[in-house]
């Protein structure tokens, strides 16, 4: 499907990461898939976040040392996610600006929503300065658990647009490695036959 | 680090912004919720925003 290339949090990542520097932001986050549910845990996530932020600056003795420490329990428990949300707030607090950005959100276990959500509303009361931004299917009960626990999200709607999708259609023809099998016709054919099909959608 | 977490974003952004079709959905990034989001300094009340399609729209 065509549209799956047209990616929103990819862009809004991007958007971030390019003034981050100058805006003194910092800017963290996970795209969450199907295929990696098992591992998609709370504390994986809240690890991933602290794992990105403390990357950039090197990383803490207290952090290093709580680790080390897990590595030691049990053979290598590692921190609970009790102690890995505390190191988290702390590196969110002591810097001037976190965006969190959690992609595909619907694609976590269900069960698993209200635990993320939760902790991440943790982060935002700690720090309420953070940025939250989430995306996920309009029809997964994931939009009813986001306004369940965020009740001021602002919710955007993103569907297909027409001129997206011939923009992209003409893109994907430009590239075609055969564009001398292509008359004129077939092209026009192509991308009127593809809109009309999804209008009907 | 590798005791950390087994999440590796930075690979799948790499995929997800070699598939974007650059410009295509840069209308989200100047709707007014964006900017809100965005530029509201340290206010709480616009700190989440959440978007939601159907699969395959294009989300990530």
């Amino acid at each position: 499907m065509p549209l799956t290339a047209r990616n929103i949090g990819s862009l809004v990542i991007d958007s971030l990461c390019d003034r981050a520097q100058e805006a003194n932001i910092a800017v963290v986050g996970l795209y969450c898939d199907s295929l990696s549910q098992q591992e998609q845990t709370t504390t994986n996530i809240i690890e991933a976040l602290l794992k990105q932020l403390v990357g950039r600056a090197g990383i803490p003795d207290h952090l290093r040392a709580a680790f080390e420490k897990g590595k030691e329990e049990f053979g290598g428990r590692g921190p609970r996610l009790a102690d890995l949300m505390g190191m988290l707030k702390t590196v969110i607090a002591s810097l001037p600006q976190v965006f969190i950005c959690l992609d595909a959100l619907d694609e976590c276990l269900p069960k698993r929503f209200p635990e993320i959500l939760v902790s991440l509303r943790d982060i935002l009361r700690e720090s309420p300065g953070t940025r939250l931004f989430l995306t996920g299917r309009s029809h997964a009960c994931v939009k009813e658990d986001v306004q369940r626990y965020f009740s001021r999200a602002v919710v955007i709607p993103i569907s297909p647009n027409p001129n997206d999708i011939r923009n992209y259609v003409e893109m994907r023809l430009d590239r075609d490695s055969k564009p001398e099998a292509m008359s004129n016709d077939l092209r026009v054919d192509i991308v009127r036959v593809i809109l009309e099909k999804i209008s009907n959608v | 680090m590798c005791w950390l977490s087994p999440l590796e974003p930075s690979n799948r952004h790499q995929g997800a912004r070699t598939e974007r079709f650059d410009g295509i959905r840069n209308w989200l990034l100047e709707t007014s919720e964006f900017r809100e989001w965005r530029y509201s300094g340290g206010g709480a009340d616009k700190a989440v925003l959440f978007c939601s399609g159907n699969p395959g729209v294009g989300k990530t």
